[in-house]
C-alpha cells in the first residue's frame, strides 16, 4: 500500500455527499470504488478517501432498444458473472473482461476505475471506445459525454472534482470482437485491439476499429475504417488490413515491447478481430 | 477508525488506520499465513478470501471489510488436522519453498467452489496472477486436480 499520509476514509452514502466530502479535501481527496488502483496509485498528497461503493452506482440494465447502462461500482466479475450483460453485443463485454488479470483483481476493480484510471495497457478503454460508449458524471451538474470526448480531454482533472455516475453502451446492431496479445493468462495487454462492424448486402457496411497498448490508450483508426467500409470480407482484404496496419501504425516501445514488434503484431491481430466481427456479424 | 469484520469465523471489533491494507490487518490479527509480496498486487501471495472471493489483501484497503468476512489458510485445516485441498499440495508435491502456497490454496479453494472437475487448463487460468517463486506450477495444478477428485469422492469440507 503506497498512500501514507491518509487521515480519513468516508463512506458516501451518495455521489452528492461523495462531492462534498472531495470539495472539502480541496485536490487532497481521492474517490475509490474497489480501490484497486487508489491503494498502487502513486500520489502522495492523498489525505482523506471518499468510499462510493454504496453510493448506488452498481446497477447493470438492458434498455429496451437493447443498449446496455452500467453503473460506475459494478465490479468486472458482477460484469463477467452477470446474465444481462452476456445479452450485450453476443458477449462481447463478458468475454473481454473475463481476460482481464486474474480473478482476485477483477474481483475487487470496477468498471469505473478502469475507465477513469485508463491505463495506457488496459482492456477496457480499447472496448468501450470501439463500442461507443458514452459517459454521465456528475460534479454538481450531471453532465454526458463520449468516452472518445472525454479521453481526447484533460480527463484526468476532470475526474478529481467529478464522480463518474454511469457508463451506456448504444444498441449493438453488428458483430464485435476483441482480442489481446499477452504473455500469460494474468498479464496485461502487450497489444490490444476490439473491432466491430455491420454486413449489408456482402459488403462492410461500417467498422469500428480501436487499438490499444500501442503502447497508448486504446483508441479508433478512422483510417482504417474507412479503407474496409464498402469492401468485401474476407482473406484478401483481411491481408490488406494487416499491410496497411504495418505500414501506416504509430507505435512505441515500452518496457513490455517493442514499437517495431507492435507494429508487426498489430496488423493481423486487427485482422483476426475484423474477421470474427463478421463471423458475429452474420 | 473502528470497523467489525470476522476473521476466520471470529468476531473483532478494532481499531484500524483509514489507509491501512487489510494484508496489516489480518496479520496483525494473528493470520500468519498471509504474506507480505509484492505489495502492489501483483504476485497473489497476500491473497485471502473477502466475502467468499479471492481478493489480493495488499492493494485491499481494511475499511472494505467493514461488515464484512475474511477468510485465510488458518480456517481450512490445522496442522494436526489439515484440509483435503492441504493433503492434496502435499501429497502431490507443490509444496516447495511455502511462500506462495496459502494464496495458491486460497485460489484453488475458490475454483473448486466453482467448478467440479476443472481441466489442467482451467486451474492454470485460476492461478495465472499467483506467482511460484520456485516455478513449481505443475505439482500445484496436479494437486488441485487431486484435491477436486477428493471431492468427487466427498472427501471435502
Amino acid at each position: 500500500m503506497r498512500l501514507q499520509g491518509v487521515v480519513r476514509y468516508h463512506r458516501a452514502r451518495d455521489t452528492e455527499e461523495a462531492l462534498s466530502l472531495l470539495a472539502g479535501y480541496e485536490g487532497r481527496g481521492a474517490l475509490l470504488a474497489g480501490g484497486v488502483d487508489v491503494a498502487r496509485s502513486p500520489r502522495r498528497d492523498v489525505e482523506g478517501l471518499i468510499d462510493i461503493a454504496g453510493a448506488g452506482l452498481s446497477h447493470v440494465k438492458l434498455t429496451e432498444r437493447g443498449g446496455l447502462l452500467l453503473g460506475a461500482t459494478v465490479t468486472l466479475t458482477e460484469l463477467v458473472e452477470s446474465r444481462v450483460a452476456a445479452q450485450y453485443c453476443g458477449g462481447v463485454l463478458v468475454e473481454t473482461l473475463s481476460l482481464f488479470s486474474a480473478a482476485p483483481l477483477r474481483n475487487m476493480a470496477t468498471l469505473g476505475g478502469a475507465v477513469v484510471s485508463a491505463h495506457p495497457w488496459a482492456d477496457v478503454p480499447t472496448l468501450l471506445v470501439a463500442l461507443g460508449a458514452e459517459l454521465r458524471w456528475t460534479d454538481g451538474m450531471e453532465r454526458k459525454g463520449s468516452l472518445e470526448g472525454v479521453y481526447a480531454g484533460a480527463f484526468r482533472e476532470l475526474f478529481r472534482n467529478a464522480v463518474l455516475t454511469e457508463v451506456r453502451l448504444p444498441p449493438c446492431d453488428g458483430g464485435f470482437a476483441f482480442y489481446k496479445l499477452r504473455r500469460s493468462a494474468a498479464d496485461v495487454a502487450m497489444l490490444n485491439a476490439a473491432c466491430g462492424l455491420g454486413v449489408a448486402q456482402g459488403r462492410i457496411a461500417w467498422a469500428r476499429i480501436a487499438l490499444g497498448a500501442t503502447p497508448t490508450r486504446g483508441r479508433r483508426l478512422p483510417w482504417l475504417e474507412e479503407l474496409v467500409q464498402g469492401e468485401v470480407p474476407g482473406a484478401e482484404l483481411w491481408e490488406e488490413v494487416a499491410a496497411q496496419v504495418r505500414a501506416k501504425l504509430d507505435t512505441g516501445d515500452d518496457r513490455r515491447a517493442t514499437g517495431e514488434w507492435r507494429r508487426k503484431a498489430a496488423g493481423p491481430l486487427v485482422a483476426r478481430a475484423l474477421a470474427q466481427a463478421v463471423e458475429r456479424a452474420r | 477508525m473502528k470497523i467489525q469484520l470476522e476473521l476466520n469465523g471470529d468476531p473483532h471489533y478494532v481499531d484500524i488506520e483509514p489507509g491501512e491494507s487489510l494484508l496489516s490487518l489480518v496479520r496483525r490479527l494473528g493470520a500468519w499465513s498471509v504474506r507480505s509480496g509484492c505489495d502492489v498486487g501483483d504476485c497473489g501471495s497476500c491473497t485471502v478470501l473477502l466475502n467468499g472471493r479471492p481478493v489480493r489483501s495488499c492493494i485491499t484497503f481494511a475499511a472494505k471489510a467493514q461488515g464484512g468476512s475474511v477468510t485465510t489458510v488458518e480456517a481450512l485445516g490445522t496442522p494436526q488436522a489439515l484440509h483435503p485441498l492441504q493433503e492434496a499440495f502435499l501429497e502431490a508435491g507443490a509444496v516447495q519453498c511455502g511462500y506462495c502456497t496459502p494464496g495458491m490454496v486460497l485460489v484453488a479453494y475458490d475454483l473448486l467452489t466453482r467448478v467440479d472437475d476443472p481441466s489442467a487448463d482451467h486451474v492454470l487460468r485460476a492461478i495465472a496472477g499467483n506467482l511460484c517463486r520456485c516455478t513449481g506450477y505443475r505439482k500445484i495444478v496436479e494437486a488441485v486436480r487431486l484435491a477436486a477428485r477428493r471431492k468427487a469422492e466427498g472427501r471435502w469440507r
